[in-house]
């Protein structure tokens, strides 16, 4: 196909792009103890929290931003951010509390980005959390869950009524202390999921959350900590749009999950933030901290992401494998066009003995994107017979793109095998003539293509999680090959 | 902070021509600033150098205290002994081969390489190299000439605690064709640190075969570079072996600077006993259609540590780019430890670029199967190792050094517990 | 159906054919051979509208329209089709979903409703039946870890599903031992019809013993030297193509 042809495509809009009009409850602008003072006392939270986040904040004050990553952005001012913003009718203590008192343009927000929260009309088999720029605003079919004394609910008010498993978890895979990022978070989250899945008890639903950042000049800092108890299993899923602005945003997550003897947890997340306009402007920063660890036998992990939004992505999500037995797992689906930016990938920490590790990372650069991988397989001396398996696949869609691949491999113990393999390739012009000339049209020739690409990721995805990665990865790619 | 003292009085005892004084006086100065890398630098995060500063470390006696004795050498030699040129046995002209200083500086000199200095980079141990080396060696290859022997360049270190600063330039003329070995060698017993610089400039058509073995006493330290430019049609084979030195680590900086330029890079790295060893390979792809692979085999045994660290860099507009790049290591022991980073950093899209890494250990059952038809644990474990390493010595072959080579390498094999030497 | 006339076609300046005349009737089968580099290929893939090439003069006409400005699905949705000499392998991507798509995008250009999975896999059995494959054959990757054979197969396939107006083969019967060309013969042969027409590309008549062509054409030096009947191809077969290198060679050097 002509250069030409390809310019003449219309790129897509955003579709998620709309703003709430939505009375905000803001903190002033910038940080200091007195803003965490007021989150802490705004969520009626218990001395051992704020102190907690107090702690982060000093250690956060002692750090720099990490510079070691292929992104590059302009220097983020942290006074000029906006640490909390709620909806008025639902911040705090002001949370609904059941559905029927939800602010009804929340809901009609949900509604309009394909995630109704009323239950009768929910898809049936997924709860969902619905946290909207500081807050979680509902949470839905946690009656049913109550029954099997499975806890889904906000983490604030995780932290009023199970401040025990709050004390206890919080911070015990990703400390305060652990980056930059990480410890800000810590000192500023507002809100995010909490789960909790007892003993034996299989989830019978998705567990799902939708973040949403609506607030103009907010960051966004939540905290997601699911914890599932020994023999338990869990499938968790998450997702993210914000509207379209010319500025760039922050969002800083942090999630934790631990996993006991024999339990089991699937995080799968489509990150769809808005990134930016074809030229660069706007688009969220997303720096997330994301860690997973197997702290019994047997214990399995597999984190699944399709990342197709945000300006800047800045996230590894990990598993340290202390079991023994224990199974970590990482699929990824990379996607850049235009000016965005992807530093994204895994860590393997294996130390108990016959822990094993599947990596498989699918890169996409199209425009004047860059794409990383970066990962770290380490095997320390303990972990006999240690497997890893990582595949790591680049596919470049324009002569303007980049893509790079940074894996770290560390072994200590000869018992260990470790295979590492990695390819970049241009999208082949023959397979877009092969399929062309079967009638295809160029653009579904391209989504083919990508789609077998990525198979092996998607296939990892609840099923209506794969639905919807394949038609981003058709949007976020209209007018991409080149 | 490194203490200067031991830098300065060695400069002060360098008799270099005027003009070249002042370079080396602002070279050592950056190194004094800079100071030597640390584990804060990306690319020095496995290989610690921090022992060097509490060493005696000083510029060699002038002579050399003893002379070596020399082995055969296939070819011509150049050999040297704590930086001096002591034995020269070759029938090429010194226009072709001789001492950098000749061809820079001396009563001889013809005229100065133009690319000296230029490939090497400003990295801090390469500015300690240009400040302090002595003699050198230059090998300069006239246009369309093909040289019928290997040229052997033996850097020797004899005196303990000595900061040695082998320095070679090569000029490969238009359509040459050569084999250069370099072979590091010292005292067994000693410490000393060797920090060589080797720039090599390949025009069009022109071909080098490189050997570099890093051959350097147990108690060694070894910190080498070499910068390679390519021009169009080039070749440029090299096998990199690293057998010695208790901490050895290897740079290549390869660029492929014009279209069509290809290179082949081996390397064989064995780290036993308790050294540390570094492979540290930046290939450039500058120019459409240039060709690299590279195919690297490592062993760690004992306390020993083994790092591969390759990166392939396509930059834009470089099409029709190929790179490959193979890493494969075994761990010998449980206290022995590898590491990897073999990368790529793609700027263009018309490219096949690919890399694989793996570490594992000996196969048990092919150990098994060879004990089954009666070969003993021991040599079944040698011609495992042998097999293992031996897909990265396809030069030797080429060259017809193998005969001359492979002992060397038996020797410093991994043994078991009570190994026989084989026969 | 199809026109060619004076057909020029060079590859970064190098010219490949040249001066290409032919004319093919509905329900005729085709023959074109030559040796290497005759630009037999070359020919196959202008028409099925492969980018690279520089048609410098002549033109070609489908169906009473003008071919050249179509895209290559353009042209595939107007009923053309060409077999690969060398199948392209897609990773991750399912036969069953390349056919499918291909069709229904066929059928949507058509005008036709598009079919259902049920529908097309009904639809699909039979076409396997013909080509004597199984069903695992939909399900695995485009091409992917085929034998040569097994490629070839699929090719025929896919024509098979896609039932084309003008089918052109391209050296569809290299790599194939005798069964397998058997197989692939007596499906292309089970295709012929009144409305469609089938262009062999071969250097070797050996195919045109199991799918009798209406016409044969040798193809030298990028020009049809010779069109016939059957028989040609069975003198090709005897004499070799030795004796044509004189011709190719007169031919350039005729003004």
């Amino acid at each position: 196909m002509t250069n030409v042809e390809l310019q003449q495509r219309i790129d897509s809009e955003y579709r998620w792009g709309f703003v709430t009009d939505i009375e905000q409850e803001p903190f002033p602008k910038g940080l200091d103890e007195t803003v965490i003072q007021r989150i802490s006392a705004t969520k009626g939270e218990p001395a051992f929290m704020l102190d907690w986040r107090l702690r982060a904040y000093r250690h956060w004050l002692t750090r720099r931003e990490p510079g070691w990553a292929t992104v590059h952005h302009p220097p983020i001012d942290y006074q000029s951010i906006y640490y909390y913003a709620a909806p008025k009718s639902g911040g705090g203590s002001n949370r609904p509390k059941s559905l029927a008192e939800v602010d009804p343009q929340l809901l009609a927000t949900y509604e309009k980005l394909g995630i109704p929260l009323r239950e009768r009309e929910a898809l049936a088999g997924v709860a969902v959390d619905a946290v909207f720029d500081s807050v979680s605003v509902a949470t839905t079919f946690k009656a049913k869950l109550e029954t099997l004394g499975i806890v889904f609910c906000s983490f604030s008010e995780a932290v009023r009524e199970h401040p025990d498993l709050v004390r206890q978890y919080l911070g015990s895979v990703v400390p305060y202390t652990d980056n930059f990022f990480a410890s800000l978070n810590s000192a500023v989250f507002s809100d995010g999921s909490f789960v909790y899945v007892p003993k034996g008890v299989k989830c019978p639903m998705e567990l799902s959350t939708y973040f949403r950042i609506n607030a103009s000049n907010s960051g966004q800092f939540e905290r997601t900590l699911i914890i599932a108890d020994e023999g338990a299993s869990v499938s968790y899923l998450e997702g993210c749009t914000a509207p379209r602005r010319d500025e760039n945003q922050l969002h800083a997550a942090v999630v934790e999950l631990i996993a006991l003897k024999d339990a089991r947890i699937k995080y799968s997340t489509v990150q769809n933030w808005y990134p930016g306009d074809a030229e660069g402007r706007g688009g969220i920063y997303n720096f997330v901290t994301k860690r997973g660890e197997c702290r019994g036998d047997n214990a399995h992990i597999t984190w699944t992401q399709v990342e197709t939004g945000s300006a800047i992505t800045w996230k590894y999500p990990s598993c340290i494998l202390r079991g023994d037995n224990s199974v970590g797992e990482f699929y990824s689906v990379a996607l850049t066009n235009h000016h965005q930016q992807a530093d994204t990938g895994t860590k393997m920490i294996h130390i108990g003995r016959d822990t094993h590790s599947t990596i498989v990372a699918k890169g996409i650069s199209a425009g004047h994107a860059s794409n990383a991988y970066r990962g770290l397989v380490k095997v320390l001396a303990g972990a006999d017979n240690a497997r890893n398996h990582t595949r790591c696949d680049s596919l470049l869609m324009s002569p303007d793109c980049a893509a790079h691949t940074f894996p770290y491999i560390e072994v200590k113990n000869p018992s260990a095998q470790v295979e590492h393999e990695a390819s970049t390739s241009k999208i082949g012009e023959d397979q877009l003539f092969y399929l062309r000339s079967r009638g295809l049209g160029e653009e579904d020739a391209v989504n083919l293509i990508v789609n077998g690409f990525c198979k092996e990721v998607f296939k990892e995805l609840p099923m209506e999680f794969a639905v919807e990665a394949r038609k981003l990865l058709a949007v976020s790619l209209e007018g991409a090959v080149g | 902070m490194i203490t200067p003292t031991a830098y300065r009085e060695a400069l002060s005892r360098i008799d270099a021509p005027g003009k070249f004084a002042a370079a080396r006086q602002s070279a050592l100065e950056k190194f004094l600033q800079a100071g030597l890398p640390d584990s804060h630098l990306e690319d020095w995060r496995y290989i610690s150098l921090e022992h060097l500063e509490r060493m005696p470390l000083h510029a060699p006696a002038d002579p050399p205290l003893a002379l070596p004795a020399l082995e055969d050498y296939p070819g011509a030699v150049l050999a040297y002994l704590d930086d001096r040129l002591v034995w020269r046995d070759t029938t090429l002209p010194a226009t072709m081969l001789g001492t950098l200083a000749d061809a820079i500086g001396g009563a001889a000199a013809t005229s100065t390489p133009v690319a000296f200095g230029s490939l090497a980079g400003n990295a801090s141990l390469t500015q300690l190299n240009a400040a302090l080396w002595r003699e050198g060696a230059c090998l300069r290859v006239p246009a369309g000439e093909r040289l019928r022997q290997p040229v052997f360049l033996r850097f020797a270190a004899a005196e303990a605690d000595a900061m040695l600063y082998p320095r070679v330039f090569v000029h490969m003329a238009v359509g040459s064709d050569a084999i250069l070995v370099e072979h590091f060698v010292g005292d067994p017993d000693i410490e000393y640190w060797q920090n060589p610089v080797t720039e090599i400039v390949l025009e069009a058509g022109a071909r080098l075969t490189h050997l570099r073995i890093i051959e350097d006493s147990k108690l060694a330290t070894h910190t080498g570079l070499t910068a390679v430019h390519q021009a169009s049609d080039s070749s440029y084979r090299a096998l990199n072996l690293t057998l010695g030195g208790q901490v050895a680590r290897h740079e290549l900086n390869l660029v492929l600077g014009e279209s069509g330029a290809e290179a082949r890079l081996d390397g064989v790295f064995i780290a036993a006993g308790r050294s540390r060893t570094e492979q540290h390979l930046r290939i450039t792809h500058q120019a459409p259609r240039g060709n690299s692979r590279t195919l690297y085999r490592g062993l760690a045994d004992a306390r020993g540590r083994g790092v591969f660290d390759g990166r392939v860099e396509v930059r834009p507009h470089a099409d029709a780019s190929d790179a490959q790049q193979s890493s494969r290591n075994l761990l010998l022991s449980p206290h022995a430890e590898i590491d990897a980073k073999p990368q790529l950093e793609i700027y263009a899209d018309d490219v096949r670029c690919s890399h694989a890494a793996t570490v594992g250990s000996l196969d048990e059952d092919a150990l098994f199967y060879l004990s089954s038809r009666g070969i003993d644990a021991d040599t079944a474990r040698r011609l495992l190792l042998e097999a293992f390493i031996d897909e990265a010595l396809g030069l030797l072959d080429d060259t017809g050094l193998r005969d001359w080579l492979m002992p060397r390498l038996r020797a410093s094999l991994p043994r078991g517990q009570a190994m026989e030497p084989l026969s | 159906m199809l026109q060619i006339r004076n057909l020029h076609v060079a590859i970064g300046g190098k010219p490949i054919l040249n001066g290409i005349d032919l004319t093919i009737h509905p329900g005729e089968v085709h023959a074109i051979m030559g040796p290497n580099g005759s630009g037999k290929s070359t020919l196959a893939q202008v028409l099925a509208g492969r980018d690279g090439y520089d048609i410098s003069a002549g033109s070609v006409h489908y169906l009473d329209k003008d071919l050249l400005p179509l895209t290559p699905e353009q042209r595939a949705r107007a009923g053309i089709f060409l077999a690969f000499q060398y199948p392209l392998e897609i990773p991750g991507v399912a036969n069953v979903q390349l056919l499918r798509t291909a069709l229904n995008g066929q059928r949507r250009a058509r005008g036709e409703a598009e079919m259902d999975a049920i529908d097309f896999l009904e639809y699909v059995k039979d076409k396997l039946v013909l080509l004597g494959m199984d069903d695992s054959f939909l399900y695995r990757s485009v091409n992917e870890g085929f034998s040569g054979g097994e490629k070839k197969r699929n090719e025929i396939l896919q024509m098979a599903v896609l039932e084309p107006r003008l089918a052109i083969l391209d050296e569809t019967d290299s790599g194939l031992d005798i069964d397998a060309l058997q197989v692939v013969a007596h499906g292309v042969n089970s295709l012929r019809g009144p409305e469609r027409a089938i262009v062999l590309v071969t250097h070797y008549q050996r195919l045109l013993n199991y799918i009798v062509p209406d016409q044969v054409h040798v193809l030298a030096g990028g020009r049809i030297v010779r069109s016939g009947g059957r028989e040609l191809a069975e003198e090709l077969d005897s004499k070799g193509y030795a004796w044509l290198d004189d011709k190719a060679e007169f031919i350039e050097a005729s003004p």
